[in-house]
């Protein structure tokens, strides 16, 4: 299953195979950091807003799609805010790759990690950190990046089928 | 000089980007005018706009969250962007996080650099702190002592950097504790926190239904 988190409310681009998209449909609270996700009920988020679940749903996916509007090298706030409340795909407790301390994982799918920027003025170093910081989340998932592109605008991504 | 310290934790209380915060504060000592501003929601006030607006220097202290900053203080910063200051601002940045890598911050405070240029801003960089996880919870303890040594010594060079307006490269540091303690205690930890909730330690490796 192909998971897809976006920022675009109303979705045009066309998917290939089995998907889920999660999407801004209503207010999305952020992370308060109080890792009840991991000690209190463990694999999902305590707050109850529609988003407590993504950790489950990336547990069942074999790809992740994020498509977001680039900012300043990170996804948008929606997008980030959906990752920061998805902790859960991974354990509280630490194990060293690559000699880096990383979180366990607690499901056994590989994620294929792939992410399509939009935005009109994304610089180089934008660029630059976007990738990289694809990178440092497909190691912290213990997942494999597929691939990172960008594109102008939200219009240009329709053309592209996912 | 007024400086604005902005704690980016979601958390209002008991946090490390507060302890750091705290910390940095009394290495500036009384050579600056300082403010203390949260960033713990999403929107950012217009009265909070304006406070800002006042200081020539910025102090962002965030947690990592997922290998960037977290989604609130985002917004927020978007919403710093399209206020459109007219000031010259200087910005510096202060990562916590749980890994015990400090490096593991590298792309949290490109971030906020990449936005510093964007928005029209200097950036004078900042410093990535790995075992933040136990700041909050580390005993009171003599400056450049103890586990926080490094960190104590970090701080009191960015509070020189940003006193004298110098720009400096990012950079990275650990607490000064063997990093198999460090992960042994925050997973004993872990399964504290999930017996005073009724769990067990299995509990932690659940999936849900």
């Amino acid at each position: 299953m192909k998971l897809i988190i976006t920022d675009i409310e109303n979705f045009n681009i066309p998917v290939e195979g089995e998907y889920k998209i999660i999407c801004p449909k209503g207010d999305i609270h952020h992370c308060i950091g109080c890792f009840g996700c991991w000690v209190k009920t463990p694999g999902k988020c305590v707050i109850h807003d529609g988003y407590e679940g993504t950790g489950a749903d990336m547990g069942k996916c074999s790809e992740l799609i994020i498509v977001s509007r680039c900012c300043y090298g990170s996804v948008s706030p929606f997008v980030k805010m959906v990752q920061d409340r998805a902790i859960s795909y991974i354990q509280a407790d630490f194990v060293i790759r690559k000699g880096k301390m990383h979180h366990k994982r607690r499901y056994k799918n590989v994620i294929n990690l792939s992410a399509y920027f939009y935005g009109e003025n994304i610089n180089d170093a934008e660029k630059e950190t976007a990738r990289d910081l694809l990178v440092a989340n497909a190691e912290n998932y213990d997942g494999v990046v597929n691939s990172v592109s960008f594109y102008k605008s939200v219009e240009e991504l329709e053309g592209v089928t996912l | 000089m007024r400086i604005a310290l902005i704690n980016g934790s979601p958390k209002v209380h008991n946090s490390a980007s507060g302890t750091l915060l705290s910390d940095i504060k009394g290495y500036l000592g009384e050579r600056a005018e300082l403010v203390e501003i949260g960033l713990h929601s999403a929107v950012i006030s217009k009265e909070v706009i304006t406070e800002l607006e006042k200081s020539d220097v910025w102090v962002f202290a965030y947690p990592l969250y997922v290998d960037g900053i977290p989604g609130h203080m985002l917004s927020c910063l978007m919403q710093l962007e399209e206020a459109q200051l007219q000031k010259q601002v200087s910005i510096y940045g202060i990562v916590n996080c749980g890994f015990y890598e400090g490096i593991q911050a590298e792309y949290a405070l490109k971030i906020l650099q990449n936005w510093s240029i964007k928005t029209g801003f200097v950036w004078n960089g900042g410093i990535g702190i790995g075992g933040g996880g136990g700041l909050a919870m580390m005993p009171k303890t003599k400056p450049g002592q103890g586990p926080k040594a490094p960190i104590d010594k970090a701080l009191a060079e960015l509070a020189e950097s940003i006193l004298k307006g110098d720009a400096r490269e990012n950079y990275y540091v650990s607490v000064a504790f063997p990093r198999f303690l460090y992960k042994m205690g925050a997973q004993m930890g872990w399964r504290q926190m999930i017996k005073a909730n009724g769990g067990k330690t299995k509990d932690l490796r659940k999936i849900p239904k």
